[in-house]
């Protein structure tokens, strides 16, 4: 690459050289920026950055002779926030190559790498003489995004740098690159956001610069323009405002205070001036004319690339930079006579090695600045979470758990209610049975059973009972009396026998509780009907004749001590038929404060019609009732109709030989309608008999349609049973007591 | 459908449960309940009635006149306590109800106890047996 530096050897370059060299170095290297000690604190990073460029910078210059190492501040810029500093050197050194030529390059700005990306661009120089910066252009990145300036000069001019136009958009102000010619010039551009950088070099020849601009690049642009300012000046400058001063002198004020905005403004001027002249470039660092460089800096926004050199423009670049570099005060004074690569080197290596990645300094910033507090509140809520986080895990599992015991559990329990509530047997026949059961509303579910099975001579029979408590408690006795209930009918003995014997039985084994049951046999060749209650309802039968229950003598419960089995009834249906049986849980249900009572079933049994069947009448019945506080179980047996028969009703009281025989014997006969004298006459009898053979069975005809008058007797023990079969019962279990 | 003697019958049933005790002398006390004996309320004349039979040669009366209702479990109760019953001591009931005189006769445990339509023949009765058995 042909140098610029014979052909330019001018002050001016030297100047610029100066400033990117300084520009590189300040950041990097204290001792080279001559004058100042860098304000390591504000650019931190940046400076590295903007060392990078810098020394790009600077190689041309130094080859260039002149071309300044405007470059190197814009790189320098973006370098300082990014803390890509390093970046911008590469670009900057890039630039400069392409300067080659004379002109100084531009470096592009370096500065763009800084932080994000930038690139740089890179003026490139013109050929001989001008070298134009290619223009940097930045893509800015991160931050704001720099463009690079490029200016070319064409000898003398540089080329300005565009400025980074993005950088600025982000800064709100952008600087504008002006190229700056020979001087440098900055431009520096963009600020990103933070500062604005702008940079401006100037480079001999050429400048070129482009400013990266990143947020970073604000502060080293700045500085480094202060940085070229006072080369060109003189050196004298090296306050961040400087840079601008750099530029002009005057700029310098300027700069420190001034925002980002501030220069903007003072951009626009500038930017004209900049880019006329190429050769100015050098040049401008002495004329420094403020305006000027602000104007260029526009231009090389527009531009983008070129700008020219004047070093107004370099300056006006500058303002922006400082805009955006109010960090950079401390601004290294540059040496110009600094830059060398070397120098740029260093930078660029310290720069790396210092600096992490953006995004990691900034949360690194962003954690620093949590105070302990928050901290600590955040170890608690997190400690906080964690805990609850565990705990509805185990509460989860432990639900998990539960739930699958429960359906455990529940599935047990079904299978002991299938058990004790089988479902009757089926088929068609002459009969058909049907049942049903509902738990209570509360928590007293349990206590009722049933059971309907067919016996060996065709008979069917139906236990319906309850045992008194509830529940799991209820439970043993319940299948303890409905399978002894179910043998001893199986066995061949009549519902009252059976009754009688497991009272016998049982009163040991259910300890106290009571239990009321209801058997029943129905003989279909004799449409005879047999049922015999312990303490329990007696069955609603509907048909041709409505059977009305009778109360007196019932027989006590078993687990009483009380002897039981005492009473059964003997029942030929003519035509069809509907037997209930049922617990007291369907008739003590309420209906407001009332009982839902014998009646009201009765009347629902009839409203279903002949098609009604168990769990039909218990739906009907939870529909008629409020509250139903005790189970309710139902067995309902179907009887078909058939060739009239004679209807038959015949109620049996066994008699014991004691105290209460007389009594008791009045007051059933009296029940079933005979007279008192024939009632009085025949319990004395019949007591007399009882104390002699130890009981008697006393059978009474109540008065009835085709009955006649009611009669009464005592069976004597040959008799057959009224309701015993053509087959003769097996046993003769529990004989009289 | 429904009959009126239903509707009529259970006109009186809305007095509200309660159970007290007076005691007489040092032997004889009378425990009167209202309202309705079921599965929530009878465990409450259970431990009463007991309480009262603790004492030697007790003279129980259980005065049932105003009570409305009485399930199986209430019945179970009575059953129990009179089983349960010392030597010595004695208990009757007074009940006046028709309905629950019923229960009585159709739960066929009206044998078993001592019934009686007046608190006095209750007292008599219980005091007279006392005086037999001392």
């Amino acid at each position: 690459m042909p140098r610029h530096e014979g052909q330019r050897p001018h002050p001016a370059r030297s100047r610029l050289v100066a400033l990117a060299a300084f520009c590189a170095l300040s950041p990097m290297c204290t001792s080279i920026a001559s004058a100042r000690p860098i304000r390591t604190a504000d650019h931190g990073v940046q400076g590295h950055g903007g060392g990078g460029s810098g020394q790009g910078a600077g190689t041309h210059e130094s080859h260039g002779g002149n071309s300044g190492g405007g470059q190197g501040r814009w790189g320098g810029s973006s370098g300082q926030d990014g803390g890509s500093g390093q970046d911008g050197s590469g670009q900057g050194g890039s630039a400069q190559e392409s300067h080659g030529g004379d002109s100084g390059r531009g470096n592009s700005g370096g500065g763009n790498s800084g932080a994000s990306s930038g690139e740089g661009s890179y003026g490139h120089s013109g050929g001989g003489g001008d070298g134009h910066g290619k223009e940097g252009k930045g893509s800015g990145h991160d931050q704001g995004q720099e463009g690079g300036g490029v200016g070319d000069q064409g000898q003398g001019r540089a080329q300005g740098g565009e400025g980074g136009d993005r950088g600025q958009s982000s800064g709100g102000e952008p600087a504008g690159a002006p190229g700056e010619s020979s001087r440098g010039r900055g431009h520096g551009d963009y600020g990103r956001g933070r500062n604005g950088q702008g940079s401006g070099e100037g480079s001999g020849q050429t400048g070129n610069g482009n400013g990266i601009p990143r947020a970073r690049g604000r502060q080293s642009g700045s500085k480094t323009s202060s940085a070229g300012v006072s080369h060109t000046a003189s050196n004298s400058a090296p306050r961040a405002a400087a840079a601008l001063a750099v530029v002009a002198p005057p700029a310098p004020a300027a700069t420190n205070g001034a925002a980002a905005v501030p220069a903007v403004t003072a951009t626009p001027p500038a930017a004209p001036p900049a880019a006329p002249s190429a050769p100015s470039a050098h040049v401008p660092a002495g004329t420094s004319s403020h305006p000027q460089p602000a104007s260029r800096a526009r231009r090389a926004r527009r531009h983008k690339g070129r700008s020219v050199g004047s070093h107004t423009a370099a300056t006006t670049a500058l303002p922006s930079v400082l805009v955006a570099a109010p960090l950079a005060a401390g601004a290294p004074t540059g040496a110009g006579s600094g830059t060398r690569q070397d120098a740029s080197r260093d930078a660029r290596h310290t720069g790396q090695a210092s600096t992490p990645p953006p995004i990691v300094q900034t949360i690194t910033k962003i954690v620093g600045v949590i105070p302990l507090a928050v901290w600590i509140a955040g170890g608690a809520l997190l400690a906080i979470a964690l805990a609850l986080a565990a705990g509805s895990r185990l509460l989860a599992k432990r639900a998990r758990r539960l739930e699958r015991q429960r359906g455990e559990l529940l599935a047990d329990v079904g299978l002991l209610q299938g058990a004790l509530m089988p479902a009757p047997p089926a088929g068609p026949g002459p009969v058909s049975a049907s049942v049903a059961y509902r738990p209570a509303d509360g928590p007293a579910a349990g206590g009722d059973f049933y059971d309907v099975f067919a016996l060996e001579d065709g008979s069917l029979a139906t236990i319906v009972g309850d045992v008194s408590g509830h529940g799991r408690e209820a439970l043993p006795h319940t299948a303890l009396v409905r399978f002894t209930l179910r043998a001893y009918l199986e066995a061949g003995l009549s519902p009252r026998e059976a009754l009688r014997t497991a009272g016998a039985v049982l009163e040991r084994q259910l300890d106290g509780a009571l239990v009321s049951a209801v058997l029943a046999t129905y003989q279909p060749r004799e449409r005879t009907l047999v049922y015999a209650c312990a303490g329990h309802p007696p069955p609603i039968v509907l048909g041709t004749r409505t059977l009305a229950p009778m109360g007196a003598c019932s027989s006590p419960p078993l687990g009483t001590g009380l002897p039981t089995g005492t009473r059964q009834t003997v029942l030929a249906l003519p035509g069809a038929a509907q037997v209930c049986f049922h617990t007291d849980g369907v008739t003590d249900a309420r209906v407001g404060q009332d009982l839902y009572g014998s009646q009201r079933l009765a009347a629902a049994l009839a409203s279903l019609g002949p098609a009604a069947s168990a769990p039909a009448l218990l739906d009907r019945v939870a529909e008629q009732t409020d509250a139903r506080p005790d189970d309710m179980a139902a067995c309902l047996l179907s009887l078909q109709g058939g060739p009239a028969q004679p209807a038959t009703l015949v109620q049996e009281l066994e008699l014991w030989g004691d105290e209460t025989a007389r009594e008791r014997a009045e007051r059933f006969l009296l029940a079933c309608g005979l007279d008192l004298s024939a009632s009085a006459a025949l319990a004395g009898k019949a007591c007399a008999q009882a104390e002699r053979v130890g009981s008697v069975l006393i059978e009474a005809r109540p008065a009835g349609p085709g009955v006649g008058a009611p009669s009464a007797r005592i069976r004597r023990d040959e008799e057959p049973d009224i309701h015993a079969s053509d087959t003769r019962r097996l046993a003769t279990v529990g004989g009289a007591r | 459908m429904l009959k009126r003697s239903d509707t009529s019958a259970s006109q009186a049933s809305l007095r509200p449960f309660a159970i007290y005790k007076r005691e007489l002398d040092e032997r004889a006390s009378v425990v009167s309940v209202e309202g309705e004996l079921d599965l929530s309320t009878a465990p409450r004349l259970k431990w009463m009635l007991l309480d009262s039979l603790e004492s030697e040669g007790a003279q129980v009366v259980a005065d049932l006149s105003l009570v409305d209702f009485m399930d199986s479990t209430a019945l179970g109760v009575l059953v129990g306590v009179q089983r349960k019953l010392a030597a010595d001591a004695r208990l009757a009931i007074v009940c006046t109800s028709e309905k629950v005189l019923q229960i009585f006769e159709f739960s066929g445990i009206d044998s078993a106890f001592a019934i009686f339509p007046t608190l006095e023949d209750a007292l008599a009765h219980v005091r007279s047996q006392t005086a037999q058995a001392d």
